[in-house]
């Protein structure tokens, strides 16, 4: 098997410049929260899938944030309504607005740059000049917070979108590493962090209360009129 | 992107040596080589980058998102001699990640005309002491003769993890001359499974680095991280003792599991 990393086109959407925004199963699935109320919102048809040999076989087979029983996801093949697939990343795309959704899925620890570098290349070859990133952090404040790329993104999330920076520390995996290296590739990106507490009998809970506030500055962000 | 060196300015160094301190156990060598930074003002001239380093970003305080990388900071002496430092917020994670490393910057070093490879690692050991002693291993016995002459003890034998091992190593298999001096550490950890730092070890390492390089540098700083360490370390003891006291007279063993 020679791929290491691949990407399956599904279909095409006219995208003029479009915007990318990319939430992946992290902290309370906030991230992957949001990317499947703005799928269903836009209606946007998936584009692409991204496959890769170091996607999860089998749970914690070393150290990794890949998917665990405990934590939203799965390893090995998944299996739906009868028919099996791999873990993967998806692209969906809408037109109005130009946008392209990612959904985010963790490899393996020595794929997730593979994989991070591999989506950045393909929102590069589709003309995406920004993206915008979600996830959560531990915070007992329900509120939002920010980070970007350059210190212009930063004034311009508090001056136009009321975003502060809040959150400073480590951003594990495949959304931290699409948001770090964007840059690189030529792109901007900024980041919501939706704060969120675990639950005592469940630490790992779907944050959907997390997830709609963050969703509510994204569809801001993003012009949407609710 | 396996390993990036990314050169942030014109760089013309001469008769370049090249000093490595990666974060390891007890933090030795990059407190050693942070310090010389510090004090030396050594400038930043380098970056490097690798999809071998943890899967994680760090946002840093005012909001702007920063990828791991390993940092390559000059300093020119009076004599016009360069010297490079190696540290960095992250050794790779993986062995094919730290060799791939370790062998990229030995080449860059190369092709800058390196002439000697130093590297600043821990010797863990459980043997009480007052000062720390500092072990030499390089890749010629003249340079282990010099190393003594400065301080060091032969390191007979052992092994040295990661990177700041493995460029001592790679040094030889290259044909550059290269010593990794080991000082000597209880290696204490946090509950967290963190390497507590030490500082002592590191000053005890700056002795003989300084004295090899016939650096002048000013240890007042490290004396006071020193003192504020051995207080925070006592407190430390103090409080295992009295957690193995009342252990021993409720008869509960430790709830945790190794």
């Amino acid at each position: 098997m020679e791929k290491e990393t691949w990407i399956e086109r599904r279909g095409d959407a006219e995208l003029i410049e479009p915007i990318a925004v990319v939430g992946s199963p992290g902290l309370r699935s906030i991230g992957k929260l949001v990317m499947g109320s703005l799928i269903a919102k836009t209606k946007a048809t998936l584009i692409a899938d991204l496959y890769s040999t170091h996607m999860p076989s089998i749970y914690q087979t070393k150290p990794s944030y890949a998917a665990h029983p405990m934590l939203p996801g799965s390893g090995g093949v998944i299996v739906k309504s009868g028919e099996a697939d791999f873990p993967k990343v998806q692209f969906y795309a809408c037109s109005t607005p130009s946008l392209i959704i990612t959904k985010g899925y963790h490899a393996n620890f020595e794929g997730q740059y593979e994989v991070a570098i591999k989506v950045l290349d393909f929102l590069a070859e589709n003309h995406v000049r920004r993206i915008i990133v979600v996830a959560g952090y531990g915070s007992k404040d329900k509120k939002i917070c920010g980070a970007a790329t350059s210190k212009e993104l930063v004034a311009e999330m508090k001056e136009k979108y009321n975003i502060d920076i809040g959150y400073s520390g480590p951003f594990m995996g495949f959304s931290g590493l699409v948001f770090g290296l964007s840059k690189r590739k030529g792109m901007e990106a900024l980041c919501l962090f939706a704060g969120t507490e675990p639950k005592e009998d469940d630490l790992e809970f779907p944050d959907k209360e997390a997830s709609d506030r963050a969703l509510d500055k994204l569809h801001k962000i993003l012009g949407f009129h609710e | 992107m396996n390993v990036e060196i990314k050169m942030l300015n014109e760089f013309t160094p001469s008769q370049l040596i090249l000093v490595c301190g990666l974060p390891g156990t007890a933090y030795i060598g990059k407190l050693s080589v942070d310090y010389l930074i510090q004090q030396l003002k050594a400038e930043l001239v380098g970056e490097v980058y690798s999809k071998y380093f943890p899967p994680f970003v760090v946002i840093r305080e005012d909001g702007l998102v920063e990828l791991l990388r390993n940092e390559l900071h000059q300093f020119k002496d009076e004599s016009g001699r360069t010297i490079v430092f190696l540290t960095g917020n992250s050794q790779a994670y993986s062995p094919e990640g730290q060799y791939e490393i370790a062998d990229a910057v030995l080449e860059w070093a190369i092709n800058n005309g390196v002439q000697r490879v130093y590297s600043i690692a821990a010797y863990i050991t459980e043997r009480p002491f007052e000062a720390p002693n500092v072990y030499c291993t390089t890749t010629t016995l003249a340079l282990l003769e010099e190393a003594k002459a400065h301080g060091a003890q032969l390191l007979d034998n052992g092994v040295i993890g990661g990177e700041n091992g493995i460029i001592t190593g790679l040094a030889k298999k290259k044909n550059v001359e290269g010593a990794c001096l080991l000082a000597e550490t209880h290696g204490y950890q946090a509950p967290t499974g963190e390497y507590v730092i030490d500082p002592r070890a590191a000053k005890a390492a700056l002795k003989v680095l300084t004295s090899m390089l016939n650096l002048k540098v000013d240890m007042e700083p490290m004396e006071k991280q020193v003192a504020q360490m051995d207080e925070a370390i006592a407190k430390l003891v103090e409080i295992e003792r009295r957690i193995q006291k009342e252990m021993a007279v409720s008869g509960k063993k430790p709830a945790y599991v190794t």
